[in-house]
């Protein structure tokens, strides 16, 4: 029998096409488009000036033989393993003390937001100066304490510890996540919890860490796929150096394409970088058995 | 809806690989039209003002050939005009760097040939020498604003206050680094980042020792393994004797501020600078005015002060795709030749190639300073035209690795000059 779309609403058969063709249009010019290109470039030597030739796998094979582009993932992933469970850890240590109903929280909130609005833009990075920098503020803050001054900038185990900090800063994103989550649960669990003798200290691993068991999961992979793509930070504030220690595949991609005319293997790193993204919160949705409930 | 996705992801594909630019030339036709040009340049405040004047200038004089700024700093700038040309974008008429011909130009078609805009743009002024700097496989792609070199320039109250004079030998050089030393200070600074003076400066150092130029014109490496062993061993001889901050303390100082925005340089803790005579403004601005002084460029104990490089400092080319070739030549020739334009841009670019431009800064004695000793000094030496090649952003990394490499230990000096031997002649020869 054929289905009779239209109602009382003057909704009709392709109501809900026209509605989101402006979404369609974005999706296939924006997104879908790019993509495409990205990929058929990444097959060619394109040097963004010349007639692009047809080189097949060849920028693919060349990566495993490029010490830049090994080293580069190198030190994406020790990156990654780094920053994510500090911003965690960070993130959701801040929304538990902003989750306290004390006066005047709601300037607190906000107080702590507002890194995250800033981002790596020129003016974070003079700061940054002004305190890493040997006679910096951090520096003479650690001597009056009475620890030697660390060599932030120039010593290559520590520079990546600023990339770190200065996204680490930023945690406000993450942190609203976990706030808007842990108002999500229900006073009386605490209540009861209480009149059976827990403390705060079980209350949180009984009772708030299951019941925010989601939200984490959802942070730490936002927090993975950012870390992987990081690119701002050492970018304007270490350019990579010292030893390219903090040299990522983000600005190996822009290098290539930017400063090196390379456009063709520009575009294969960055497919490289995708599958590597894609791979990894594959690895985390197997290991937490999430691929099988969303399956499911 | 997967057929329709897959039929999609190919249609684009196609499309995609069918769609790259096959742009056309626009031919002169030998008259000024109606108009409005873009015009694209990078440089520091007293350079944007200047030019920004000249082009209030031009808009009086042609009020149909509108002009169009395009400008700002050096960060980011060559990424910029890489992917403006690179999608057909970019403007008329660039203020261009010389390394761009090689990269952007390698068979002469990706500027505009100028000889053909010889109605409107007088290139009379200009020594054959200079024009050849611009001229790839026949075509000449740009013109030469100034000729530049890098020369040594020194905070004179640091050196007074210290009772040393300014070397004038490299060995005087090295031997300022105790005196200094025991004060805390440094002579000079060489930096790995965008200016890479410190292996410009070895490399000088080696070029005058030898002979043999670094790379020439075609894009051959005229160093041996040896030769650029020296030069590392010379970079290393520096740090060693306090002459220069080795590159951890560099970097632990100023993170990645330029020498002439760090702390060091402006309180005195760095005596001295590498620099282009075109570009030595921004070190004297943050200095009391007539502090920074001009020094000798560096010979070796028989006198002999070769190898120092030569220069064209900036380039104007004009878009390939221009569709106003002869409008965007007579914007050039205003800016080369024009008496009242040079009287407002005066030394932003460095001292004029044009020579109607010089002798007019000349007889208004706007040719003066730094910039006039830098330039003078260079004029009585036997200098080496660089190599574009040699400015290539990928020859800089292999350069900057090598010094890393050197100043924190990583390696001795013969491991890292044969790597940087094989990573330089691997480079030039693919892009043959």
């Amino acid at each position: 029998m054929k289905k009779n779309y239209h109602n009382s609403v003057g909704v009709g058969k392709y109501t809900g096409l026209v509605l989101i063709s402006p979404f369609i249009a974005g999706f296939f010019i924006f997104i879908l488009y790019p993509f495409v290109c990205s990929f058929v470039t990444g097959m060619t030597n394109y040097d963004n000036i010349h007639q692009p030739e047809f080189v097949g796998f060849e920028n693919y094979i060349n990566m495993f033989s490029d010490s830049d582009f090994i080293n580069a993932v190198g030190v994406t992933l020790k990156y990654t393993l780094l920053f994510v469970p500090l911003k965690i850890i960070v993130s959701l240590f801040t929304a538990l003390l902003l989750s306290l109903e004390i006066k005047g929280i709601g300037i607190f909130r906000t107080v702590f937001y507002i890194p995250s609005v800033l981002g790596a833009n020129l003016a974070v990075v003079i700061m940054w100066q002004y305190l890493f920098t040997r006679n910096g503020l951090v520096n003479q803050f650690l001597e009056i304490i009475g620890i030697s001054p660390v060599s932030w900038y120039g010593n290559p185990d520590c520079s990546i510890f600023i990339i770190i900090l200065l996204r680490l800063w930023e945690f406000g994103s993450a942190m609203v996540i976990f706030l808007t989550a842990l108002r999500d649960i229900p006073k009386e669990y605490y209540d009861a919890a209480k009149v059976d003798g827990c403390g705060k200290v079980k209350s949180f691993f009984l009772i708030t860490l299951p019941l925010l068991k989601n939200v984490i999961f959802m942070n730490i992979v936002l927090q993975t796929i950012s870390a992987l793509q990081e690119f701002n930070a050492p970018y304007m504030i270490t350019h990579g150096e010292p030893l390219n220690n903090t040299y990522t595949v983000g600005m190996l991609i822009y290098d290539e394409m930017f400063k090196y005319y390379n456009a063709g293997y520009a575009n294969a790193v960055s497919w490289v970088l995708f599958m590597l993204t894609a791979i990894v919160v594959f690895i985390m949705f197997r290991i937490t058995g999430r691929l099988k409930e969303e399956m499911q | 809806m997967r057929k329709i996705l897959i039929s999609a992801l190919c249609i684009i594909a196609v499309l995609y690989s069918c769609g790259k630019k096959d742009s056309s030339v626009t031919l002169p036709d030998g008259s000024l039209d109606k108009c409005t040009l873009r015009f694209s340049w990078w440089g520091g405040d007293d350079r944007h003002e200047a030019t920004l004047k000249a082009i209030e200038l031009w808009n009086s004089i042609h009020p149909d050939i509108e002009i169009k700024p395009e400008y700002g700093g050096w960060d980011g700038w060559s990424e910029k005009i890489n992917t403006q040309i690179s999608s057909g974008t970019e403007a008329d008429i660039m203020q261009i760097n010389y390394d761009w011909l090689v990269t952007l130009s390698p068979d002469g078609t990706g500027f505009y040939d100028l000889n053909k805009l010889d109605d409107f743009l007088d290139l009379s002024g200009f020594r054959d020498d200079v024009l050849s700097f611009g001229n790839v496989n026949g075509h000449l792609n740009a013109v030469a604003v100034s000729v530049s070199g890098r020369g040594l320039f020194y905070n004179s109250k640091v050196f007074e206050r210290l009772g040393v004079e300014y070397p004038s030998t490299w060995d005087e050089l090295v031997g300022l680094g105790k005196t200094f030393g025991e004060h805390g200070l440094y002579p000079l600074d060489l930096d790995i980042q965008s200016g890479g003076t410190a292996w410009y400066l070895a490399v000088v150092y080696v070029q005058q020792k030898t002979g043999n130029n670094f790379i020439d014109m075609n894009g051959n490496l005229g160093f041996s393994v040896e030769n650029l062993q020296t030069a590392l061993d010379f970079y290393k001889l520096l740090e060693d004797n306090h002459v220069i901050r080795n590159v951890r303390t560099r970097t632990d100082s100023d993170g990645n501020a330029a020498l002439y925005q760090s702390p060091e340089f402006i309180n005195g803790n760095i005596a001295g600078v590498l620099e282009w005579g075109s570009a030595v403004g921004k070190y004297e601005s943050v200095l009391e005015e007539g502090v920074l002084e001009a020094g000798d460029f560096l010979k070796d104990d028989s006198g002999n002060s070769g190898g120092w490089f030569v220069k064209p400092s900036l380039l104007y080319a004009i878009s390939a795709n221009t569709k106003y070739p002869d409008e965007s030549a007579e914007f050039i020739d205003f800016l080369l030749n024009n008496e009242e334009c040079a009287d407002i841009l005066g030394t932003s670019r460095g001292i004029p190639a044009s020579s109607y431009a010089e002798k007019r800064l000349e007889s208004t004695g706007k040719i003066a300073g730094l910039v006039q000793e830098n330039y003078e000094m260079l004029e009585s030496m036997d200098t080496v035209t660089i190599s574009p090649y040699m400015e290539l952003a990928r020859m800089k990394e292999f350069y900057n690795d090598a010094i890393e490499k050197v100043s924190y230990k990583l390696a001795d000096t013969h491991e890292v000059a044969q790597e940087l031997y094989n990573n330089i002649n691997d480079y030039l020869e693919s892009l043959k």
